[in-house]
Order: C-alpha cells, then sequence, then structure tokens
C-alpha cells in the first residue's frame, strides 16, 4: 500500500500546477455548484458548510497554529448562538445588535477561563475545556426562563444587513459565505504573519519559545480568545439559518464536527477548514440510511484521516502541487547593539531545590562582556539547573540575577530573553516541520517589523556561523553537529548580550570542535558574554577565561582554568573521594 | 440510617466508577497516551449485557451471573482492536495524535451503538437478582452488593496480577519506561496490547454492572469519561490507587449531592470543583505519579 502511495506521489511532479491555480479552481467549481446546480436543500447544505467552515477557522487558530485542544469549541458555538437566539427572539433585538453580542460573549468566557486553564498541560486543557463545554451545556438545559430549557427558543429573526432582510436560499448561502470570505482572509494573514510564526512556534516547543522573547501565555490566550471570537459568530450565523435555538449546538456532535473538519481537511490551513467543512457537511447525504448516526462516517474519516493522512486533506493537495520554494532573502545585519563593557550579569546566591534535594545551592558569578567562562561539574552537579534558573524556565528559590541594574530573578523566561540573555539547550530541539532559515528567523519574530525582516537578519547570523548554505533545509533530518549550529545562530540572532550555552560541543567531531571554539571567540570579542557548560575540558580549558566548577549544587573551585586539572577539590568531585 | 443508605448508593457507584478510572489509568501508564473512548467502552458493555440477555440459558440459577465472564472477554476482545486500530500506528507521533483517534473511536462506538439499539435507555439484566435485602433495617439492592463485590474482586485481581506475577511484573516495567523495557527483552508492544485489552474489559464491566440499575444509552459515554478523568486528576495522574480513591469520592460527592439538590446540579458541581482543582492543584489532591516523559 505504502509503496503504491510512494509510486504516486514520484508522478506528482508532472502534474504541477501552480497551488493558486488549483485552489482557485476549487473555488470557482465551488461557486458555480451554488449558482447552476445547486436546489434549495443543496443551498442550506452550503450555507450550514459555511457556518461550520467558520467556526472550524476559528478552531485552526487555537488548535491547528497554537496546538491547544479546545474541547470549549463548541461551548464557544453554543454560547454565540445562544446570544443570537435569545436577544433575537425574546428581546426582539436586530442583527446588528446580536452579531456583535454573540461575539463578546464567547470572548468573555474565553479571557476569564483561559488565563487559568492555558497554563495546563495538553491533556488537562482538554479536559478543563470540556468540564467548561459540559457546565455551559447543563446551564443552558437548566435554565429554562432563560434559554427555553430543553426545548429551546423558536422564532430567531433572519439576518438584516443595512435595512435588507437576507432572503433564505442563495442570497443567506452568499452572505455565510461572505463571512467566511472575511474571516478566512483575516486568518489567513495571521496565519502567515509574525503572529502565526510565533503561534506555531509555542506550539512546537514552547520552551524555546519563551527563551526567544515570546510571551508563550500572552500567544495562547489570544489565540484561545480569537478563535471564540470565530465560533461565536458561527453559532450566531447557525442559529440565523435554523431560527431555532436549542441546546443541540452545545452538544458535542458540534465540537466533533469541527474538530474533524479541521483534522480532514488539514491541521492549521485556512483552506483546509474550508476544504473539509464542505466535505464532511456533503457526507452525510451519501449516508442517509445512517440518518441521525450519521457521525458514525465522522469518525471513521476522522480515524483514517489522523492514522494514514496526517497533514489532512491541504496537506496531500500540497504534495500534488507543491509550492515553489520561496527565493532565500539576502542576509541583512540586524541593527547594531551598544557595545557593552564590564559586568554584564552578575548571580548571587542563587539556590533551587526539588524535593529535598539542594540542585542549586547558593552560586555566585559574574559574567564580564567578552568573555568566555566555562561552567563544568560531575553529572547533576546542578550546571543545566544553573543555566534554567539565570534563563528562567525554573523559579529560583532565593538569590539574585542582576543585568544592568535589574533582578531578572523568577521572571519570566521571555522578559529575560528580552533583557539580553540567550541560551541553547542540552538536548537541541528544533521545530521539526519548519526550514532552518524559519527556525533561526523565530529568534527576531519579537524585535523584527515582518518576517521578510526576521529572515533576512536569521540568514546574517547563520552566516556569521558559516552555515547560510543550510538556510533552505527542513530541520527534520539534520545530523547532530549541524543542529547544533542551527541552534546557536538562532541564539545568535538575538543578538544577545550574554549567551548561555549548554554542552554546546557535545557529539562534535575534533575538527567540529575547532571550528565551534574557533566561531565562540568570535562571537566573544564583539562584546557578548558566554558562560560554557560543558564536560570535554580539552575543548573547554583553552577556550575559557575563568571557568566555575559545580558539587552538588555547590562551587568548588572559581578561578583561572590553569587551575582546575590541579585542585583536589575537583579531582575528587570528577574521580571519587581519595582519588 | 439515611447517611448510611445513601453512603451504600455511593459505594456502589464508586466501585463501578473505579473499574472505568483503574482502566483508564493502566492505559494511561503503559502508553502516556489519553483513551478518550474509555466512557464509550463502558457504554459498550452495558450494551452488550442488554444483547446478551435474551440468549441466557434460563433454567440455571443465577443466569447473570455468566454474562460477566462474556462480557469480560469480548470486550478484551475490543480492547486489542481498539489498540490495534487507533493506538499502535500512533504510537510515534505527538500524544494529541492518540487523543484525536480515540476521540474517533468514541464517536464510531456510540453512533454504531445508536444504530444498533436506537437511542433509548436499556437495562441489562442484575448479577444476582433484581431484589432487596433487609439488613437491620438498611434496606439494600442485590445488584448494588454485587457491583461492589465484583468490582472488589476484579481491582484485587489486578492488584495481584500486576503485584505478584511475572507478567504483572512486565507490565509495571512497560508503563515505568517502555524503552528501558525493551532494552531488557520483555515484549512491550504484546504488553500494551494485554493492558488495553484488560483496561477495556474493567469498562465492560463497569457498564455491565452500571446499566442494570442506572440504565444505559448510547450517549452515555461522555459523562464517564469526565467521571473517569476526573477520578484520575483527583486521584494524581497516574496512580492507580490514586483512581480508585477518586472514583469513590466522585460517586459519594455525585450521591451526597443529588440527594440533597438535583443530579444537574451534583454534576456541574464536580465540573466545577474539577475547573478549582486543576488550577489550583493540577498534581491532584494526593500528588502526580506518572513522570512526565520529555
Amino acid at each position: 500500500m505504502r509503496r503504491i502511495v510512494h509510486k504516486v506521489w514520484a508522478l506528482a511532479p508532472t502534474l504541477t500546477l501552480p497551488r493558486w491555480a488549483a485552489e482557485g479552481m476549487m473555488l470557482a467549481v465551488l461557486v458555480a455548484y451554488a449558482l447552476l446546480y445547486a436546489s434549495p436543500y443543496g443551498l442550506r447544505v452550503l450555507t450550514v458548510a459555511g457556518v461550520y467552515a467558520l467556526a472550524a477557522i476559528g478552531f485552526q487558530i487555537v488548535f491547528g497554529l497554537g496546538g491547544a485542544l479546545s474541547l470549549a469549541h463548541g461551548a464557544f458555538f453554543g454560547l454565540g448562538a445562544y446570544a443570537t437566539g435569545i436577544l433575537g427572539s425574546q428581546w426582539g433585538w436586530g442583527f446588528a445588535a446580536t452579531f456583535p453580542v454573540s461575539l463578546l460573549v464567547p470572548l468573555l468566557l474565553a479571557l476569564l477561563v483561559g488565563l487559568p486553564v492555558l497554563r495546563l498541560e495538553s491533556h488537562y486543557f482538554a479536559l478543563a475545556t470540556l468540564g467548561i463545554a459540559q457546565v455551559v451545556h447543563l446551564l443552558a438545559v437548566n435554565s429554562p426562563a432563560l434559554t427555553g430549557g430543553a426545548n429551546g427558543l423558536p422564532g430567531v429573526p433572519g439576518i438584516m444587513l443595512f435595512g435588507w432582510a437576507v432572503p433564505r436560499g442563495l442570497p443567506l448561502a452568499a452572505v455565510v459565505w461572505g463571512f467566511v470570505a472575511l474571516g478566512g482572509l483575516l486568518a489567513w494573514r495571521l496565519a502567515r504573519g509574525r503572529w502565526g510564526r510565533a503561534l506555531t512556534l509555542v506550539r512546537d516547543d514552547p520552551l524555546a519559545a519563551g527563551t526567544l522573547g515570546l510571551d508563550v501565555g500572552g500567544l495562547r490566550l489570544a489565540a484561545f480568545t480569537l478563535s471564540a471570537v470565530y465560533a461565536g459568530a458561527a453559532g450566531a450565523l447557525a442559529v440565523h439559518t435554523q431560527r431555532v435555538v436549542s441546546p443541540e449546538v452545545l452538544e458535542f456532535p458540534v465540537m466533533v464536527s469541527v474538530l474533524t473538519i479541521a483534522v480532514v481537511g488539514g491541521r492549521g490551513r485556512v483552506a483546509g477548514a474550508i476544504l473539509g467543512a464542505v466535505l464532511l457537511l456533503h457526507l452525510p447525504e451519501w449516508f442517509r440510511f445512517l440518518e441521525r448516526s450519521y457521525l458514525i462516517v465522522y469518525g471513521v474519516a476522522l480515524l483514517a484521516t489522523i492514522v494514514l493522512a496526517p497533514h489532512g486533506l491541504t496537506g496531500l493537495l500540497d504534495r500534488l502541487f507543491p509550492a515553489r520554494p520561496a527565493p532565500l532573502p539576502k542576509p541583512a545585519a540586524p541593527p547594531e547593539t551598544a557595545n557593552p563593557t564590564g559586568p554584564l550579569l552578575r548571580v548571587e546566591g542563587l539556590t533551587k531545590g526539588f524535593g529535598g534535594v539542594r540542585a542549586v545551592d547558593g552560586v555566585s558569578l559574574t559574567l564580564e562582556a567578552g568573555t568566555i567562562t566555562g561552567l563544568i561539574g560531575p553529572n547533576g552537579s546542578g550546571k543545566t539547573t544553573l543555566v534554567n534558573l539565570i534563563s528562567g524556565l525554573e523559579m529560583p528559590d532565593g538569590g539574585r540575577v542582576l543585568m544592568g541594574g535589574t533582578d531578572l530573578a523568577g521572571q519570566r523566561p521571555d522578559r529575560i530573553a528580552r533583557a539580553g540573555i540567550a541560551r541553547t539547550f542540552q538536548a537541541v530541539s528544533l521545530p521539526e516541520g519548519a526550514s532552518v532559515l524559519a527556525a533561526v528567523a523565530a529568534a527576531r519574530l519579537e524585535r523584527d517589523g515582518s518576517i521578510a525582516q526576521a529572515e533576512a537578519h536569521a540568514l546574517w547570523a547563520l552566516e556569521r556561523l558559516g552555515a547560510a548554505d543550510l538556510a533552505a533545509k527542513p530541520c527534520a533530518g539534520l545530523p547532530a553537529a549541524l543542529r547544533r549550529r542551527v541552534e546557536l545562530a538562532r541564539a545568535l540572532a538575538r543578538q544577545p548580550a550574554v549567551l548561555l550555552l549548554d554542552e554546546p560541543a557535545a557529539g562534535l567531531t575534533d575538527g567540529e570542535k575547532a571550528e565551534l571554539a574557533g566561531h565562540l571567540r568570535a562571537i566573544a570579542a564583539t562584546g557578548t558574554a558566554i558562560l560554557v557548560v560543558e564536560h570535554d575540558m580539552g575543548f573547554l580549558l583553552p577556550l575559557a577565561g575563568h571557568v566555575l566548577c559545580l558539587d552538588q549544587g555547590r562551587p568548588l573551585y572559581a578561578g583561572p582554568p590553569e587551575g582546575v586539572r590541579s585542585d583536589p577539590a575537583v579531582v575528587a568531585a570528577y574521580l571519587g573521594e581519595g582519588a | 440510617m439515611i447517611t448510611l443508605q445513601l453512603l451504600v448508593n455511593g459505594l456502589a457507584l464508586g466501585a463501578a466508577y473505579a473499574l472505568v478510572a483503574l482502566g483508564f489509568v493502566l492505559v494511561l501508564n503503559a502508553t502516556a497516551a489519553v483513551n478518550f473512548a474509555q466512557g464509550d467502552l463502558v457504554m459498550a458493555g452495558g450494551l452488550l449485557g442488554v444483547a446478551l440477555a435474551p440468549h441466557l440459558p434460563g433454567y440455571l440459577p443465577l443466569p447473570g451471573l455468566l454474562l460477566l465472564p462474556v462480557v469480560l472477554v469480548l470486550m478484551a476482545g475490543l480492547g486489542l482492536l481498539l489498540a490495534a486500530a487507533a493506538y499502535l500506528p500512533l504510537r510515534r507521533r505527538p500524544p494529541v495524535a492518540v487523543f484525536i483517534s480515540t476521540i474517533a473511536a468514541g464517536i464510531i462506538l456510540q453512533n454504531g451503538a445508536s444504530v444498533l439499539f436506537g437511542p433509548e435507555p436499556r437495562a441489562a439484566p442484575p448479577l444476582l437478582g433484581g431484589g432487596t435485602l433487609d439488613l437491620g433495617g438498611l434496606v439494600v439492592a442485590e445488584q448494588s452488593l454485587a457491583i461492589i463485590a465484583v468490582a472488589a474482586l476484579l481491582i484485587a485481581g489486578q492488584q495481584w496480577l500486576f503485584g505478584r506475577t511475572q507478567l504483572g511484573r512486565r507490565l509495571r516495567a512497560t508503563a515505568q519506561d517502555p524503552e528501558m523495557a525493551r532494552a531488557c527483552g520483555v515484549p512491550v508492544t504484546a504488553m500494551i496490547l494485554i493492558t488495553f485489552a484488560l483496561g477495556t474489559a474493567f469498562a465492560g464491566a463497569a457498564g455491565l454492572l452500571l446499566a442494570n440499575r442506572y440504565f444505559v444509552t448510547p450517549t452515555a459515554g461522555g459523562d464517564l469519561i469526565l467521571k473517569a478523568y476526573i477520578a484520575v486528576t483527583i486521584g494524581g495522574w497516574g496512580s492507580v490507587p490514586g483512581a480508585v480513591a477518586g472514583a469513590l469520592l466522585i460517586a459519594l460527592f455525585e450521591v451526597g449531592v443529588s440527594s440533597v439538590l438535583s443530579y444537574p446540579v451534583a454534576l456541574g458541581l464536580l465540573y466545577a470543583t474539577l475547573l478549582v482543582i486543576l488550577v489550583a492543584r493540577p498534581q491532584g489532591l494526593f500528588g502526580e505519579a506518572a513522570r512526565r516523559r520529555a
């Protein structure tokens, strides 16, 4: 089976067609169908497909780009539906007043619950959002005075646009799809811009995103809230189509449909949401005998897609009509930062315990501009924890991290990153789906005005490390040494005053180590203060001007590299007591 | 006396929830994946009992009791099927992939059940008898006692299997560190399949037990997965005794609040409490047991 699929892919380049042409053709077919062939019933299905497309576009923002499996999306849809339903049928409000309220109510709930809930890890987040959905559903069913209870409320008015009551059929379908076009365009622009890039990095690697100056919590909250607005808009349009609102709009099938549309269409893609909605809303028509159990088809489609085609239909289309690779930008040096001098970072009495273990116990050090400091110690001596404490990934129990007079200890990673501290990780993590250039450009998203500018600056950083030829390559499949190089370029692209490197030479050959040492000296020569955690003394001692050795969280030795090998305490810690 | 009565009802309900939560947490530990279909598997077990009931040999003294082993075996088979379709192909993907594939499996089960059985609530036959016992003024349904007894037996069996047998050691090794277990020669894939079979069989047993007194509908799974999830969350994510304790707590809460106010209020309060726990103490009431898999 797989072999056949590969053969088909091998043929694919012979039928290449520009992507916009393929997408334009699909759109033209859809419009032609609506105008020329669709029966009133067909138009109704198409209208509902538009409603779901809008909801799914919102879901792509929070789930596709942001990576948060929000099971409250159906609840936001239902809230939008009820806001329009109650105000329209009971209070006699018109579309111009109810529609904004339908956007506002889900937005407010998302803001309210988002702050605490978005901190949770993936499965807890899914559970918490499902809990929210269930509470909203229970409230709707059990407050008959407000919502009409299980029966719902009839008599919701239609859409009124600038004094024109939109009749059912083609006009309603056109208006709904107009909203889809508007919402789709906005989401598409956001997804392609700096915000979308930042959000995908938050999805793929939230830790790295924080150390690159991106406000992970803020980005997630914005995505969650924006998705709620889309869901609310879709819910409002749904009741204008149905003309009644009932607890059905809050039930799990709505959520399941949106999830299926997003996954089958292609995660994170606006085109995927539209394609998936049109396809899946028409699917039950071919399985009429299942009646109300048509969702079984969705279940099968969802399972088959996630197992066989994880990138969905748009993923398959991308392979048939591959996008032409964008030309590389011209490298450009980012604006110079002030050349620093003197002590840049002072760590004083930093302490951190995990349970009963003092991982870091009263460590102090000073990093001077233009110097390289080595941090050594046996495994488990607290080196990585110290780097994590300085960069904000762990919360210190005590002590200060002073930079330019401000204490950064305990601050959020993105604030610390913005103060001028950059770092790399012991286990290199690069977003597997991105190109090298995009991965490095992520470091500039917070600072540069556009993606093009960020990529030009990223290419400059790659060039400095002699790695510009990697720019167009995908991160996935790079050998270990090159992955370290790319990660270093990403940290360098931040133009940090202080650079913390966690075992940058691990897994490198001797030749590669020598090359790395040359690059690090060049970086230090520009005034950057570098801290290198390393086990390889042959690499580190000639490089460092100052060495700090930790053992069980406590400083054991601090001084010139020449003294390390002869210090009895260091030797004892490395080779065991009495050696 | 009323308190005691509620306590017995709560214990019976909690015993069934404990089976659901136990099955959920066993799979969670073995695969680091959330089995979202667990609630629908409970429903499937209940409907399996309903479907098998007419074929029971009526001349035997306790026909309902025969259902239990049959449901356990058939559901174990369904568990293998679920693992093969929704877990094994995705084991190298991010956990969210399995979350979604099990949501899909749940949808298929739920809607398949409504095609086969229709949406009406149905009752499975009682395990022992439909009567009640008078224990010194305390009126207890025989089924309640049967639920508590069966759940206790199955949980004890699971403890014995995991604690005292070679197979159990391999299952625990798989749950603790699959890479290391594989390096030590444990057939990890087989262990994962066995865990799925076990977890699904427990869900089926819970479904059979619940489907007599509380009825079963094709859509019953949604609330059950949430309750299993809540039990595991308050018990400490990944902790087996915590899951059982959490299930008992939830059931007592549900029965207690329902008796004073109403079931929807109890359910609403339960979910609201969950949100508060998640936000205030995400490691659960007794601390998180599952190690984070980086």
